[in-house]
């Protein structure tokens, strides 16, 4: 593909850092602002593309592990069998072709089961579905901090 | 009303409205022109004879328009000139709140903490296009001048010597504030959360949870488990006080030079409620710094510097469980900011700064992670899922 993807985004930071950048006025500070956040997208937009699709494929392989995990190790009362069939189908309709919304699709499903679990699941399920969620959401949560960290506000 | 409803009127109303702002057109910044042009037009009638000059914006901020102008007064009682600040809503902030609300809280705290002069409001968008506040300009900066771009602040690195000078301010005004005799004051408009022990906890859950499910939060496991871990674990209020709600390094003016607060920020979030939800606030740590593995809570007290001191000024005793819960109320509240509030603004084209608010958006995996560290503490175990 001529131009590829990095060459464009690269043509577009040059303009706005090296064309219209010098143009604002200093009292345009709004404009000034936004631009420097807009080429600061821009250049990181740039670093991760080629990665975004395995990114978002790792999100959607999480939520399915982690529907997997919920399904093996809660148990609990009318609610939460439904809520866990819910996330079964949901598990099930994951192959990829759709990975926003089958991560969503599960994250949904997941969260009814939080409720019913609160309302009818035993002692055991609840301590199991909590040790799962923070278990799975600690990986991820590194995995997304990393992914996020070229902004500048991460400690890590 | 159940549970689940329970809330201040007034928060009730800023739902409402955000819900029917969503079918609004597309919102843009205001140009200084226009500004310019609106000031004029309202002190035609607020203050005939004056004249309007030296309207600028004011950079740095992530919720309001904000701008700068100079009123020269010509009439024989008001002579002079003086510099103004026109704070007004955009269609939809990453914190929706109500300006009427907080003039009210900036002229009962005349006096109490520097705070600046409210002079005018129009809380409803009688006049100007957007609900809009003017108060007088207060010198000082937020941050040092050598401190580099930040985006709103987060973070601020003070250093040792502006540390040293502004830590026992920072603890004093906030004492001041919970010490702040709420009852004897004219604050029309705050309600009390007095009907049983948990109401305080219960109002700020409620709200929180509503404003997350009105901008289309995207449920994701953490969020749904720390959003019923805090329905399950209501704490009793002990003591009801006046809180800050957005207490940090950031939200107050100082004299670079002295190091002197000049003036304390961003009350439109203040009200009546427990202390913990303000200590906890303090104690975020995207509002603090680390300094070679150790935290400072806006870079002024270690964790247990800020407790012990709090405690040794205040008098009160901070319940570790009660901090405990507003520890995780505070990560998730920023989560449905950051992720939520401010991501809705920005989708639905309401807002003057999308660019900014997807860019703040990004700290939301810490958000999460900070949930995550917190659930998993031993003393976080409840009777929740």
């Amino acid at each position: 593909m001529t131009p590829n993807t990095d060459e464009r985004i690269a043509s577009v930071i040059r303009a706005l850092t090296e064309v219209i950048l010098p143009q604002l006025p200093p009292e345009a500070s709004l404009a000034q602002e936004q631009l420097h956040l807009s080429v600061g997208h821009l250049q990181i937009l740039r670093a991760q593309f080629d990665a975004i699709p395995g990114y978002e494929r790792e999100e959607l392989d999480d939520a399915v592990a982690i529907g997997i995990a919920l399904q093996a190790g809660v148990f609990g009362g009318s609610a939460t069998q439904q809520a866990l069939t819910a996330i079964g189908t949901a598990v099930a309709a994951a192959d990829g072709s759709n990975v926003r919304g089958q991560r969503q699709a599960i994250h949904d499903a997941i969260d009814t089961l939080v409720r019913a679990v609160s309302a009818d699941g035993d002692a055991q399920g609840k301590s199991a579905l909590r040790a799962i969620i923070l278990k799975q959401e600690h990986a991820r949560a590194q995995k997304d901090r990393k992914w996020f960290a070229p902004f500048g506000f991460d400690t890590l | 009303m159940t549970a689940l409803m329970d809330m201040e009127a007034v928060n009730r109303r800023i739902l409402d409205r955000r819900l029917a702002n969503r079918s609004l057109p597309p919102y843009r910044a205001a140009l200084t022109s226009e500004i310019t042009e609106m000031l004029s037009g309202f002190f035609d009638t607020a203050r005939p004879g004056a004249t309007i000059s030296g309207v600028r914006r004011v950079g740095g901020g992530a919720s309001k328009e904000q701008f700068f102008f100079t009123l020269a007064d010509t009439g024989p009682d008001t002579g002079g000139t003086e510099q103004y600040l026109l704070r007004m809503d955009p269609r939809l902030a990453i914190t929706e709140t109500d300006r009427g609300r907080e003039f009210t809280l900036l002229q009962a705290m005349r006096g109490v903490v520097p705070v600046p002069e409210a002079v005018w409001v129009d809380a409803n968008a009688d006049f100007f296009p957007q609900p809009a506040a003017i108060m007088k300009v207060v010198t000082g900066v937020t941050k040092p001048s050598d401190a580099g771009i930040k985006v709103s602040g987060l973070g601020t690195w003070l250093g040792p010597d502006l540390r040293a000078k502004l830590r026992d301010q920072f603890m004093d005004h906030l004492v001041t504030i919970h010490g702040f005799d709420w009852r004897a004051a004219e604050m029309p408009g705050y309600e009390v959360p007095d009907a049983d022990a948990k109401q305080a906890a219960r109002w700020s859950y409620n709200y929180w949870r509503d404003l997350w499910q009105i901008d289309d939060g995207k449920a994701r496991p953490i969020i749904s488990l720390a959003e019923q871990w805090l329905a399950d674990n209501m704490p009793d209020c002990s003591e009801l006080v006046l809180t800050h709600g957005d207490y940090r390094t950031g939200n107050y003016l100082f004299e670079e030079a002295s190091g002197r607060v000049t003036a304390l920020l961003d009350w439109e979030l203040a009200r009546i409620g427990d202390y913990h939800e303000d200590l906890a606030w303090v104690l975020m740590q995207v509002f603090g710094t680390f300094d070679n593995g150790t935290f400072r809570a806006s870079d002024l007290f270690e964790r247990e510097d800020f407790i012990r001191t709090y405690e040794q000024r205040s008098g009160r005793s901070v319940n570790r469980q009660t901090l405990h819960y507003y520890d995780v109320m505070s990560s998730w509240k920023c989560y449905i900011i950051t992720a939520a509030n401010g991501m809705a603004a920005a989708r639905s084209q309401h807002n003057h700064q999308d660019v900014l608010l997807t860019f703040l958006a990004t700290t939301n995996a810490m958000f999460a992670d900070d949930l995550v560290r917190l659930l998993a503490d031993d003393s976080a175990q409840g009777d929740a899922a």
